[in-house]
């Protein structure tokens, strides 16, 4: 085995380069872009020194772009709003219904109850155009078409089936004595539920949120189909970018970096529960 | 204890029946899953009707037109062969790339960790701002890649815009977003795996190659399925990329399903042939989704007990 | 107080009954032991009494009332549990502290009821740590303190000393019957140590695939196990059982054992020409000068010294191997040929095919210290 150990080291060496280089370069690259001009982002061959500048971040945040050409309105902040309004609120909205229901498939395993779950999860597989369309429609007979109340309605269907598998192992994992023992001290379910199996699960809710957020803001049908403009997050507004004219490619990156950074954080912030909350707890991490 | 004291802790007030208190708790969950089957069945009918949101007084049952005339119909075989082509290269090389890498990051190190970590960025990247990133530095006019491809000889190599290296373009794309998720698991796999048979086997100085066809591949051989069949049911879906890229193009190159069964909706408006394109996915999703909740149920079963 | 009664439970989970159709009541203040191997059903029984889970079919009263459809909360009862199932995330305070917060005690009442029963328990030093911070020992006597210190007039105990050390366990066997006598309350106590059964309980109810196969005191047990299986549960050393088959001659029943005539005292007519087992006590058994009459002649194999009593195995002619006890201190042969004698009173008799004690209250003249 000696032997071998230098060139072998050395491959390795090489190889693990140009795997970060690979899967790092396009976020490196485009975080560089987004503080270029557009003549630097122009210039060929590719700058890697440059002077960077703020100023498309600035008309981000400032909704403003001054151009030769005049002032263009820019609604990415009202995009961004957009998207931390519905994935916060989806989230939320699916802890609340999703939280209890899990402790209901763990704890009491009632008539139908495998069958609720597992029809969650398999169209947690389905296409999702599968029950879009339809919706599309019946959005628009009931009003809910390009509204907040309908997209989160929507982003249901990424939310809950996650937090309820996740959080129904969780909740199993508790021993079931520990709760028995808090009934039998004379507590209602309900206080049982709140002093003991909620704090008990409490990372794994906590886990199960974060991914339920992160999927959430990263969904683009979704919005693509159901919402329009002013409804709209930054996977599908960051898109209609690069369409329409007078924007600069210095805004788009910064943009794309704005986008981005929100699921980046939370993802470094919670990663050692990613594995089990990607794998829906088939692989723990 | 006395009665009094007895009587004073019986049940006093509203008070849900232990019976009724599940059904209570998980009626949200059951509303919502109503809320998909609805929807769902609403397809089913559609996918049997002759439905076009531009003709709405033409509408009628035409039972299964609309499957029927997929036969004669060239563009549903070119989905139906895109979808499939892209999934299996896609599923294919992420997993032998995944694999590499988990067993490039196997023994736990600082640096090795720190690696693993940041390979998470291009997972939590959403897939439709990722295809934008790939757009901008694959733009003929400016982007760092064409530059690239241009240094090696590739002059004018048109990326995503060009019908030969479109496919190329946009599994490139799916590799860079999800190879980390098989790797990740991989890796989880590849770590939860028992150290003797390794030990023993380096002991004995059995090669390597040995080692891992008849001991890390068997071994690793759940979580390999596990991913496998995750990534092939996204994938065989995959919408993101592809439509923010190329909005299924050039010409009907990318066509997959969800992006044909979009374009017929939004640019035809031909509902049926729409629904029925989602069911037929719907029917291939289901059959793989059936064999994957059997395995990860089972995979499930096992990292409880190991908790 | 309160009395408890168990009328036609029956408990199925899926297919499996597991406990079936079954009764029992346990006087007020009275110690009751369920004992029995593990998957009888003892714990299920408890837990169908405090309430968590539900019976099928049957009814539960806890003092004379219906308790059958009330949830947990409303039962009055403390239960220990064999893994302790302390909340991780409280104090021990709190975790002995959860009854009285259920009775919305106020703080210095709860202050004062937690002190005296941890007191009591001797964890008063450790009122401060997280269960994980504790010893096995201290986690379960605040397990205990939390069933204690509401004062419930029913007390359940599912083997509370299962996952402790033998230590401990020996100094609680030793405590736990005052603890239970000064409480007043109703215990029900389940063991599958038969030592700590005749230690605490004042009746004992041998627990067997969902039923009660007999229900007694502890020397009723003891003395007229229902049949093989309970004589070999209750005793140490194990019941010497040998296969017989009783004769009848002028003198009365008897067996062989080693071509010499045992003559049993009882009711026994019937088993005559019936394949038996005989039970034979090793407390029973005693070395004898040789020429004594029905002396079975025997090798010494091994000595064992047990604590206060030693014994010793032996073997028949015939080559069966039988033990034999004998207080520490007291002459017997240690090696070579010896000679025992059967005390012909204290044998018991069971059918061979069924397992069942034959003939109904014989007379047994042990001594009661023996049978602790």
């Amino acid at each position: 085995m000696e032997h071998t150990s230098l060139l072998e080291r050395i491959l390795r060496g090489i190889a693990l380069t140009l795997v970060v280089v690979f899967f790092m370069f396009p976020i490196v690259w485009i975080l560089m872009m987004s503080f270029q001009t557009n003549e630097t982002i122009l210039r060929i061959p590719p700058q890697l020194v440059f002077k960077p500048t703020l100023a498309n971040y600035t008309a981000l945040i400032t909704g403003k772009l001054t151009t030769a050409a005049g002032t263009l309105d820019i609604a990415f902040m009202r995009n961004l709003w957009n998207s931390v309004f519905l994935s916060v609120t989806s989230v939320a909205v699916a802890l609340l219904l999703g939280v209890p229901a899990a402790y209901a498939f763990a704890r009491h395993k009632f008539r139908g109850s495998e069958d609720i779950a597992f029809t969650l999860l398999s169209f947690r597989f389905a296409p999702a155009l599968l029950v879009l369309l339809p919706l599309t429609l019946y959005f628009q007979k009931l009003g809910l078409a390009n509204t907040y109340i309908g997209l989160i309605w929507v982003y249901q269907l990424i939310c809950l089936p996650l937090i309820l598998w996740i959080v129904r192992g969780y909740f199993e994992d508790i021993p079931a004595d520990i709760e028995y023992a808090y009934r039998i001290a004379g507590h209602s379910w309900f206080a049982t539920f709140r002093k003991i199996a909620l704090p008990l699960a409490g990372p794994g809710i906590a886990a199960a949120g974060l991914l339920a957020f992160i999927f959430a803001w990263n969904n683009f049908i979704f919005a693509l189909v159901l919402a329009s403009a002013d409804k709209q997050p930054v996977t599908v507004g960051a898109l209609a970018f690069i369409t329409s004219s007078g924007i600069q490619y210095g805004q788009i990156s910064a943009a794309i970096v704005l986008s981005i950074t929100p699921t980046l954080a939370l993802a470094l912030y919670a990663q050692r529960y990613l594995v089990e909350g990607l794998s829906l707890g088939a692989v723990k991490g | 204890m006395t009665a009094a004291t007895m009587q004073r802790n019986r049940p006093s007030g509203f008070r849900i029946s232990k019976k009724v208190l599940p059904y209570v708790l998980s009626l949200p969950a059951l509303l919502v899953c109503i809320g998909i089957l609805i929807p769902f069945f609403t397809s089913v009918v559609y996918s049997f009707q002759r439905y076009r949101l531009s003709q709405p007084w033409a509408r009628q049952f035409n039972w299964g037109d609309n499957y029927i005339s997929f036969f004669t119909d060239p563009r549903f075989w070119n989905t139906l062969e895109i979808s499939l082509l892209y999934a299996g290269i896609t599923v294919l090389l992420e997993l032998l790339l995944g694999l590499g890498i988990a067993m490039l990051l196997q023994k736990r190190s600082t640096l090795n960790n720190f690696i693993s970590i940041m390979l998470l960025m291009p997972l939590m990247t959403a897939p439709a701002l990722a295809a934008l990133m790939w757009k901008l530095m694959t733009n003929p006019g400016f982007g760092v890649l064409s530059y690239l491809a241009s240094l090696i000889g590739l002059q004018d190599f048109r990326w995503a815009s060009s019908p030969s290296t479109a496919l190329f373009t946009v599994v490139l794309v799916d590799i860079w977003v999800y190879t980390p998720f098989i790797m990740i698991l991989l890796l989880a796999g590849l770590r939860s795996l028992p150290t003797q048979p390794f030990e023993a086997a380096a002991l004995d100085g059995v090669p390597r190659s040995f080692v891992f066809f008849r001991i890390t591949l068997p071994m690793l051989t759940p979580y390999i399925l596990t991913a496998t069949l995750f990534r092939l049911l996204d994938s065989i879906q995959q919408f993101d990329i592809i439509y923010a890229m190329t909005q299924g193009g050039p010409g009907d190159t990318l066509t997959v399903f969800q992006v044909e069964a979009y374009l017929n909706f939004f640019q035809s408006t031909n509902v049926g042939r729409s629904a029925a394109l989602m069911i037929i996915l719907w029917a291939i999703t289901y059959f793989l989704s059936n064999i994957f909740i059997k395995n990860w149920l089972r995979l499930r079963e096992r990292a409880r007990g190991q908790a | 107080m309160a009395s408890l009664e168990l009328r036609n439970v029956v408990k199925r989970y899926k297919s499996q009954t597991v406990l079936d159709n079954l009764s029992l009541s346990v006087a007020d203040g009275e110690t009751l032991v369920l004992f029995g191997p593990s998957g009888a059903g003892k714990t299920v029984l408890l837990r169908l009494v405090a309430g968590v889970i539900d019976p099928d079919e049957g009814k539960i009263f806890i003092g004379g009332e219906d308790m059958t459809d009330l949830d947990a909360e409303f039962r009055g009862v403390g239960m220990a549990f064999q893994n302790f199932a302390l909340f991780p995330h409280m104090t021990a305070f709190d975790n002995i502290a959860t009854p009285l917060q259920a009775k919305r005690s106020s703080q210095g009442a709860m202050k004062a009821g937690v002190e005296s029963v941890a007191k009591l328990l001797k964890i008063g030093h450790v009122l401060s740590h997280k269960p994980r911070a504790l010893s096995n020992g201290q986690k379960q006597r605040t397990a205990l303190a939390r069933a204690l210190v509401g004062s419930p007039p029913v007390l359940l105990l599912d083997d509370p000393l299962r996952n402790v050390d033998a230590k401990l366990r020996f100094e609680m066997r030793l405590e736990l019957p005052r603890l239970l006598a000064d409480r007043g309350a109703t215990v029900v106590y389940v063991t599958q140590d038969y030592k700590e059964a005749m230690a605490l309980g004042d009746r004992i109810a041998v627990m067997s695939q969902g039923v009660i196969k007999q229900l007694g005191t502890p020397e009723q047990i003891y003395r007229e196990p229902a049949n093989i299986e309970i004589a070999r549960l209750f005793g140490d050393p194990t019941i010497n059982l040998l296969d017989v088959k009783p004769s009848r001659d002028a003198k009365g029943i008897y067996v062989g054992l080693s071509n010499v005539q045992v003559h049993l005292t009882g009711a026994y007519d019937a088993t005559v020409g019936r394949d038996c087992v005989i039970g034979l006590r090793p407390e029973a058994l005693r070395f004898v000068d040789e020429g004594t009459p029905a002396a079975i002649p025997v090798t010494v194999e091994a000595e064992t010294p047990l604590n206060e009593k030693i014994v010793t195995l032996v073997r028949t002619v015939r080559g069966r191997e039988i033990l034999v006890s004998r207080p520490a201190g007291t002459p017997g042969q240690t090696e070579g040929r010896a000679n025992i004698a059967v005390d012909g009173k204290s044998a018991l008799l069971f059918d061979r095919a069924s397992g069942d004690r034959i003939g109904s209250k014989n007379v047994v003249n042990l001594r009661s210290g023996e049978a602790a």
